[in-house]
């Protein structure tokens, strides 16, 4: 089990970090290249959704994304210490409504669960902890 | 990320190339608002060289399929890759665009 860490500052420009963590980790475990941008897409997703309701006032705070890596699956932690919130309360979109009855709300975590295998949301001594799963 | 828009006559193409995320979302709106305000009757997006799309830069072509639906307008997406048309088909966005 190998084990690779990424901090970054609650601030959306800090997301084009995980790209790179992500690639990293594509090559050191020889990913192909469509899983890396599927995994690239939940992290974005997950850290966005903390950046963007988990910190209303207090930028500067940290966000820690570890990443454990199994023969058989691929475990990504993602911590911060913001207001609680859980992303997997939140109502998923409505893939199936037309076009003038979309909006984008809850698309973010619909694709964290459509991409991942598993996914799971815990309070943690005043952290949010979400443990997102891809098997291999 | 890289936007290029070419008008001809009644015809506007938009080339959207590299990664549309959180972070350019917005950046990528406000280069093609103009066509967005536009009477859209005939707009084309290449998508030949977008690599990388997240929910936030899907936002933005919804913005843009809901412009031109409610003028009756015309909006086509070309040439995604692969691994893009995946994410359209995860968000069930094949069934709102037109996808040559």
């Amino acid at each position: 089990m190998t084990t690779k860490e990424l901090k970054i500052a609650n601030e959306i420009a800090e997301i084009a970090r995980l790209e790179a963590f992500i690639e990293e980790l594509g090559e050191e475990h020889s990913l192909d290249m469509a899983l890396v941008m599927s995994l690239n897409l939940a992290l974005e997703e997950a850290v966005s959704n903390i950046i963007l309701y988990a910190y209303p006032e207090k930028m500067g705070e940290e966000i820690l994304i570890t990443a454990f890596a199994t023969p058989s699956s691929l475990i990504f932690t993602i911590a911060d210490s913001g207001v609680e919130f859980d992303p997997t309360v939140i109502p998923e979109a409505d893939i199936t409504l037309s076009v003038e009855d979309r909006n984008i709300g809850g698309l973010g975590i619909f694709l964290v669960r459509r991409i991942m295998d598993e996914v799971k949301y815990e309070r943690i001594e005043g952290k949010n902890v979400l443990t997102i799963t891809k098997n291999l | 990320m890289n936007v290029t828009i070419k008008t001809e006559a009644e015809k506007t193409l938009i080339v959207i190339e590299g990664r549309v995320d959180t972070t350019n979302a917005k950046e990528f709106e406000k280069a093609i608002s103009e066509v967005i305000e536009s009477p859209m009757h005939d707009v084309e997006v290449d998508c030949e060289k977008l690599t990388y799309i997240s929910s936030s830069g899907l936002r933005v072509f919804l913005v843009l399929q809901k412009s031109a639906m409610a003028k009756q307008g015309k909006l086509v997406l070309r040439h995604l890759q692969p691994t893009i048309l995946e994410v359209f088909k995860m968000t069930g966005f094949t069934s709102i665009f037109t996808i040559a």
